[in-house]
């Protein structure tokens, strides 16, 4: 049975740059990396060294806290590199790839039981794609999760999302062409579903935008599929969790991506765990944004070559460090709350999209005082936003609107602040995005002053920063909303 | 615009760190960001961000504001000139459109100067003082001040009424943002209070002592009818219009509903509070209106609308996101009671003839209060949902 569910309140915004429905050649990369700053709450430690070789599934680094939970290898190689930030901080372990390629593999027998099963995946390093909520973190193997919830669709800015490509068909067909081993995924899905519903005593939430009939095969009894239509962030799994079943103090949750369920899916159906998936590279900035299959942590100044030999952005951030002199940012995730790598950075662990987007350190003459025909705004303070007020409650499944709406005025977006910092003037627009049973000002305020027994009354354990990217964005005072909120939950995580 | 460009970055050293005028930073930065719109970047979160800033929200505000304060100006000659009699007193015939205008801006003028000079040098002090950038919030109230005394207040107390309201009613707490009380409301009921004399009776209302005559008294409607009038002299359609005597840009509602029209298009001000201040106030003329123990309580309730500071407090000043509830069910109520207080003091109060001033005053003083009722609410269901969950578990 298929739950339907209306989110009503968010914004789609109208960033140019989404991938066209094909797939590049496959492309042989050579570089893989994990960075450890991906995981919320993992602190690293070393288990290979510079020059050590590696097969796919052996653990690069494992967690201080919780032995059990390891990051490893996504392909056969050797550890190229270890890279340190500051204070010699880990930021990455590089694996260069071997000719050869062996998966990691085990007895599907052996994984029929909830306890072989979480052995098994913990073991090939599957299990670090399974976070929990509240906290964001890697689930504790150890824990026994209320309910696990899974998001089928992403609603994010230019999402990589089967189910919202513009053209589906196609979408699928070109999967099919390409990657003939994903031709599968819908088997593998079902079976990745039924594994996930072995290891809770609640129910497994599957939330579709209802366009794709995704999975074939028998599924579990404690498996529920629910519709969900409406705006970003109708797709983020914490505006569904919320429409679902919230999350109580002291209840923990579990999540999956939809790529990750299928390599699950894979693992116990052949008994080989290989991490691979479709990364969709969109942005503005992109010369060509499209499909690529890939596996996980491939490095993306492999994965982008011609992406970014546009003459328009000759200049690349090589770092992290280095945005502010470069002329395109390389963002692994999406453009409200991805991570910005750089182009010597890999794809994030959690990440199906590269966003790559023109650095805003430009002046504007007067821009304030401008009539603003090229600027998006939530408010309709530019003329952009008398003229065309489409966006506002842009039907996103609705294709022909969507174009209608784009044809109208292409708005120029950049990562220019457009202004200045400010103490925090609420005008209530934040309520406007925010889809949730929580007052985001009164909680954000909460965060600020660190008034760890008024967060939990209002809320904070139902949140995770993404949810208040919309507010970030909408914000004209211009606060680092979800830094204020990592913050808080990082410090309530230590109270524990 | 390149070579203007290359100026700023020119001289920027020296108002910087270490520059021979590091003391100016602040008010170099924000003449330089009056200028250009910064070229600041994100760092990490949301990388993209709304087009919309602290300077454009305000400066939509003051362009909503321009409707009411041209008609201002103009009411003022129209009041001073015309109504007063004057002009014909001086030199025969009636004054025409554009020399009540030009009166009105002369007298308006110096208003302006005084409340941006004095104001604005506070705020650039206390910024340099905070290393602060210098906020925005002081173009709106900077503007609203003058626009809601009387034409003839002296200008030393303007100033000092200016410097009131910045100091005590907002930089003491931390700056825009921060403070809970309207500044410009503060400006307006310090003036009220320590010169009473200047601030009330019915001959502050025109300009007319200019010409060295005594003026015939112009009595604003409110004033009228505290004094026991029956109906106000000017007729509806007069003061919908606005062509009465009052605060020198709040006696007309068509050119405040202009820029009602302006704030809400904009999605700048909120329609909540601005509605349900209309909605209380009528409740209570109603209300009034079932009584009728005196004439005031006979006058219809949709007087209250176009008489005195209504309109202009419900559309500029109740909507203020700083000081009014910051909740949607804490807007109604707030707005709600400001309605309410302002014709129940406009009604019931035999000492001050205006009650939306002291109306928003008090409510600001209770928005905090309802937004915690409000957002208690919602603890409450959090806390149920919370227990139940619990107790649902045990009995499995």
């Amino acid at each position: 049975m298929v739950e339907k569910i209306k989110i009503h309140k968010g914004l789609d915004i109208p960033l140019g740059g989404a991938a066209e429905p094909r797939f590049a050649d496959r492309r042989d990369i050579a570089l893989y990396g994990i960075m450890p700053e991906d995981f919320v709450g993992f602190t690293p430690r070393l288990e290979v060294h510079e020059g050590d070789h590696v097969m796919c599934g052996q653990p690069l680094m494992s967690d201080k806290n919780n032995p059990r939970i390891r990051l490893t290898s996504p392909v056969c190689g050797t550890v190229k590199e270890v890279r340190r930030g500051e204070r010699r901080a880990i930021t990455a372990v590089v694996v260069e790839k071997d000719e050869v390629q062996q998966p990691w593999k085990c007895d599907t027998e052996s994984i029929k039981t909830r306890e072989g099963l979480i052995e098994a995946m913990t073991d090939c390093g599957l299990w670090a794609m399974m976070r929990q909520r509240p906290f964001g973190t890697i689930a504790n193997p150890n824990d026994k999760p209320r309910d696990i919830f899974i998001s089928f669709f992403d609603t994010a800015p230019l999402a990589p999302c089967p189910e919202r490509a513009i053209n589906v068909s196609c979408l699928e067909r070109a999967i099919n062409v390409s990657c003939p081993e994903m031709a599968n995924n819908r088997q593998w899905l079902a079976a990745g579903l039924n594994a996930l519903a072995m290891l809770t005593e609640g129910m497994v939430h599957v939330c579709v935008s209802g366009q794709w009939s995704v999975v074939s095969g028998q599924l579990a009894d404690n498996i529920i599929f629910h519709e969900v239509t409406g705006p970003h962030p109708a797709g983020n799994i914490g505006t569904q969790i919320a429409a679902i079943a919230p999350i109580n103090k002291g209840e923990k949750v579990w999540t999956m991506n939809r790529q990750d369920v299928a390599t699950l899916g894979r693992l116990v159906t052949t008994g080989e765990y290989v991490p691979e998936r479709y990364v969709a590279v969109t942005g503005p900035a992109a010369a060509h944004p499209q499909y690529y299959h890939i596996t996980a942590g491939a490095s993306l100044g492999e994965l982008l070559k011609g992406q970014l030999s546009s003459a328009n952005y000759p200049k690349l951030a090589l770092s992290s460090q280095q945005l502010a002199v470069s002329g395109t940012r390389v963002i692994s995730g999406n453009v409200l709350s991805g991570r910005a790598v750089g182009v010597d950075g890999f794809v994030g662990a959690y990440d199906s999209q590269v966003t790559l987007i023109e650095e805003g350190d430009c002046y504007d003459f007067m821009g304030w005082l401008m009539p603003g025909l090229k600027k998006h705004s939530f408010s309709r303070t530019f003329l952009s936003g008398v003229l065309n007020r489409s966006d506002r409650n842009m039907v996103t499944s609705d294709q022909t609107q969507v174009t209608h709406h784009r044809s109208l005025i292409t708005y120029k977006f950049n990562t220019n602040l457009h202004g200045g910092e400010r103490p925090l003037v609420f005008s209530g627009d934040f309520e406007r995005v925010f889809p949730f049973d929580i007052y985001p000002t009164q909680l954000i305020k909460a965060a600020i002053v660190g008034d760890i027994e008024l967060m939990e009354k209002l809320g904070i354990y139902e949140v995770e920063p993404e949810d208040f990217s919309l507010c970030e964005y909408i914000d004209p005072s211009k606060t680092e909303i979800q830094s204020i909120i990592r913050g808080a939950l990082e410090k309530l995580r230590n109270e524990f | 615009m390149n070579g203007l460009r290359r100026y700023i970055d020119k001289i920027k050293p020296t108002f910087s760190e270490g520059g021979k005028l590091a003391w100016l930073q602040s008010t170099f930065e924000a003449f330089e960001t009056f200028l250009f719109t910064p070229n600041t970047v994100t760092k990490r979160g949301s990388h993209i961000r709304d087009a919309v800033d602290m300077k454009r929200s305000m400066i939509t505000v003051v362009i909503a504001l321009m409707p009411a304060l041209l008609f201002g100006m103009w009411n003022i000659g129209w009041q001073s000139l015309v109504v007063s009699g004057q002009w014909s007193v001086v030199s025969g015939p009636q004054a025409g459109f554009w020399l009540c205008f030009v009166f009105g801006l002369v007298r308006m003028l110096p208003l302006i100067a005084v409340s941006y000079i004095v104001g604005l040098s506070i705020e650039f002090a206390f910024a340099q003082v905070r290393h602060h950038e210098v906020n925005e919030g002081f173009l709106v109230t900077g503007l609203i001040i003058p626009m809601i005394v009387p034409v003839t207040t002296p200008l030393w107390q303007l100033a000092l009424a200016v410097a009131f309201a910045v100091v005590i009613g907002k930089e003491v707490f931390g700056g825009t943002g921060m403070n809970f009380l309207n500044p410009a409301l503060v400006a307006r009921a310090f003036l009220f209070f320590a010169y009473p004399t200047h601030m009330s009776g019915d001959s502050v209302w025109t300009a007319a002592k200019w010409w060295g005559t005594d003026a015939i008294a112009g009595a604003t409607p409110l004033g009228e009818m505290m004094g026991g009038g029956i109906r106000p002299t000017a007729s509806l359609i007069d003061m919908f219009l606005g062509t009465t005597a009052g605060s020198t840009c709040e006696t007309s509602t068509v050119a405040i509903l202009i820029g009602a029209l302006i704030l809400l298009g904009s999605g700048i001000a909120s329609w909540r509070t601005m509605l349900s201040v209309v909605i209380g106030g009528g409740v209570m003329g109603i209300v009034f209106n079932l009584i009728g123990a005196n004439s005031y309580m006979q006058m219809p309730f949709y007087y209250h609308y176009v008489m005195g500071g209504f309109m202009f407090g419900a559309v500029f000043m109740a909507t203020d996101p700083v000081t009014s509830a910051q909740t949607n069910a804490g807007k109604w109520i707030y707005g709600l009671l400001i309605g309410v207080f302002a014709v129940l003091l406009r009604v019931g109060n035999p000492a001050y003839p205006e009650g939306m001033m002291l109306s928003i005053l008090l409510m600001n003083c209770f928005a905090p209060l309802i937004d915690h009722c409000v957002v208690a609410v919602n603890i409450k269901r959090r806390k149920k949902r919370w227990v139940r969950a619990r107790t649902g578990q045990s009995v499995e």
